[in-house]
């Protein structure tokens, strides 16, 4: 079901400042990739590029061969693109079943109804909040609005997650519920883009990591080679370390 | 449809037959009271259609009001009634989607400001336009319209804005609308048209909010632009929404009833302090009941519960 994600010479400024500078990857259908960084690298910002939420000043971005790049969020996300974001957005009016059931309905296909609202609970017990669609989305502890926000995010039928440090904040063991969670879903064949800062789950999910400083992309490897590289080092902890 | 919403329906049929039979039945008096009663309930639901969920508050109210009202004073003598109303739609319909495509992309207080200085422009424009180019300062409306002719019709769109909110209310834009109040961000990248949503609602509120103007114009018989575009109609419908719960369907009309009549009754009896009260209910409403009496009363009972 998956679709590949291809991203070309990506540049994004922001007046003087270049925050994205010449950026180009590809994930194949199924990989799950981790896009790695310091604070102010960029990745971020390709990420909001990749989903919509801001133009780009050049490049291009394609899904599964349709060029998406300067589509609004609502299209892209029709397109099949899925996102969180890197504070958890709940929407607090709405009931834990209606936050899932607005991207089934306005998703790539229009589920509403009956039929909406069981697609939703499914959604729900992939992630573990199963039976608590009728909650108020403020009664959630932090890890299960994090995991409302991951079915919200599925329940459009993406052919690519794109998921902004999604992991963050959480203890160790709902880290462990997390990174299985990302794991369920690769073994599902989606394919994952990952912005992350935790090392642990980056080694145990990404095959594969792109690193990004200061706007421009220093390396592309398997995670665990990558992670070794001096210049991946040095852009982490400066000189000394490399 | 189930078994309540059939209950629903049945309910309301006969409240709306016993309602358009009232006039045969009351005074003159009540019956004009009825006609005011009638005219902002369908105000304040117009308004809470696209205000509630969204949280844009709109001060533009009367802008809507005063343009339908001026339209049917300025072509009843040239055309026939129904074609009159239908002009008076058109023209809230353009009016509206020229400001909402210039203006939905402000959010929160500067939206507010905006409306509210529309309201004024249009108000100016049309008295500028008045004195020097057509040379007349008010204008007389001679309509063969009694009270309960004007009520009959405003209880019709009543019942119309009821049947449109009440559908918007459980379709999937029911749930966009909602969804982009809380955050516009996060309903687009669910996949709403977060710019089209609002501005397909701003216009049918809008139009719902001229037509009322249009019809209740008769009623006055002589029309200048400071009757027709008085603020105090913005506040009035803001108000009423906001008591009774702008995010439910009887919200306004919860709202609207109790506070038309007390107006009324202020009026009558404070005519010089009608402003003060008003002022002073506005800040007791807003600081007591935020989101309304139907969610306080949901409030007190889920409070008795545990």
């Amino acid at each position: 079901m998956s679709k590949p994600l291809e991203i070309m010479n990506l540049h994004k400024r922001f007046g003087g400042l270049v925050a994205v500078k010449d950026v180009s990857f590809k994930l194949q259908p199924g990989e799950v990739v981790g896009l790695l960084g310091p604070n102010g690298s960029g990745k971020t910002t390709v990420l909001n590029m990749i989903s919509g939420a801001l133009p780009c000043d050049g490049g291009t971005v394609r899904i599964g061969g349709t060029d998406i790049t300067m589509m609004k969020p609502h299209k892209v996300a029709k397109h099949g693109v899925a996102r969180t974001f890197q504070l958890v957005r709940p929407l607090p009016t709405l009931s834990v079943a209606e936050n899932v059931q607005l991207s089934l309905a306005f998703g790539k296909k229009r589920h509403w109804g009956r039929e909406a609202r069981a697609l939703a609970e499914e959604k729900l017990a992939f992630v573990g909040l199963e039976g608590r669609g009728d909650e108020r989305v403020g009664n959630l502890t932090y890890i299960d609005q994090k995991r409302m926000e991951m079915a919200r995010a599925l329940a459009s039928e993406p052919d690519l997650l794109l998921l902004d440090e999604w992991l963050a904040g959480l203890n160790p063991s709902e880290l462990r519920i997390g990174i299985d969670l990302v794991q369920n879903l690769q073994g599902q064949g989606m394919t994952v883009l990952l912005v992350e800062h935790i090392m642990e789950a980056v080694r145990a999910l990404c095959s594969r990591c792109i690193v990004m400083s200061a706007g421009e992309k220093i390396a592309e490897g398997p995670s665990a080679e990558v992670l070794q590289e001096p210049a991946v080092i040095k852009a982490y902890l400066g000189d000394d370390h490399a | 449809m189930n078994m309540k919403t059939l209950h629903g329906f049945a309910l309301a049929g006969v409240a709306v037959v016993l309602l358009a039979c009232a006039p045969l039945l009351i005074s003159d008096y009540w019956t004009g009271v009825l006609l005011g009663m009638t005219g902002y309930v369908t105000l304040a639901t117009a308004w809470a259609l696209f205000s509630g969920p969204t949280r844009y508050i709109s001060l533009a109210t009367v802008a809507f009001f005063g343009v339908g009202a001026y339209t049917v004073a300025v072509l009843n003598e040239v055309m026939p009634y129904p074609l009159v109303l239908l002009c008076a739609a058109g023209i809230g319909m353009i009016m509206a989607l020229m400001v909402g495509l210039s203006t939905l992309r402000l959010a929160g207080v500067y939206f507010v400001i905006f409306t509210f200085g529309l309201a004024e422009l249009v108000r100016q424009t049309v008295s500028w336009w008045e004195v020097n180019v057509t040379y007349t300062m008010g204008r007389y409306i001679f309509l063969p319209f009694e009270g309960r002719h004007i009520y009959w019709q405003l209880l019709a769109l009543a019942v119309v804005t009821f049947l449109i909110s009440w559908a918007i209310g459980r379709s999937r834009f029911g749930l966009a609308l909602k969804a982009l109040g809380d955050d516009e961000t996060v309903a687009a990248h669910a996949g709403v048209d977060v710019t089209r949503i609002k501005l397909l609602l701003f216009v049918i509120s809008s139009t719902i909010i001229t037509l009322v103007g249009a019809i209740q114009a008769p009623r006055w018989t002589y029309i200048e632009p400071s009757i027709v575009f008085n603020p105090t109609v913005s506040f009035m419908t803001l108000i009423m929404a906001l008591l009774g719960g702008a995010m439910r369907l009887w919200g306004p009309l919860v709202g609207a009833v109790p506070l038309f009549l007390l107006f009324e009754w202020l009026s009558v009896s404070f005519p010089d302090h009608f402003s003060i009260i008003l002022g002073l209910l506005f800040i007791l409403i807003v600081f007591v009941m935020p989101n309304g009496v139907l969610a306080k009363i949901d409030d007190l009972r889920k409070g008795g519960r545990t």
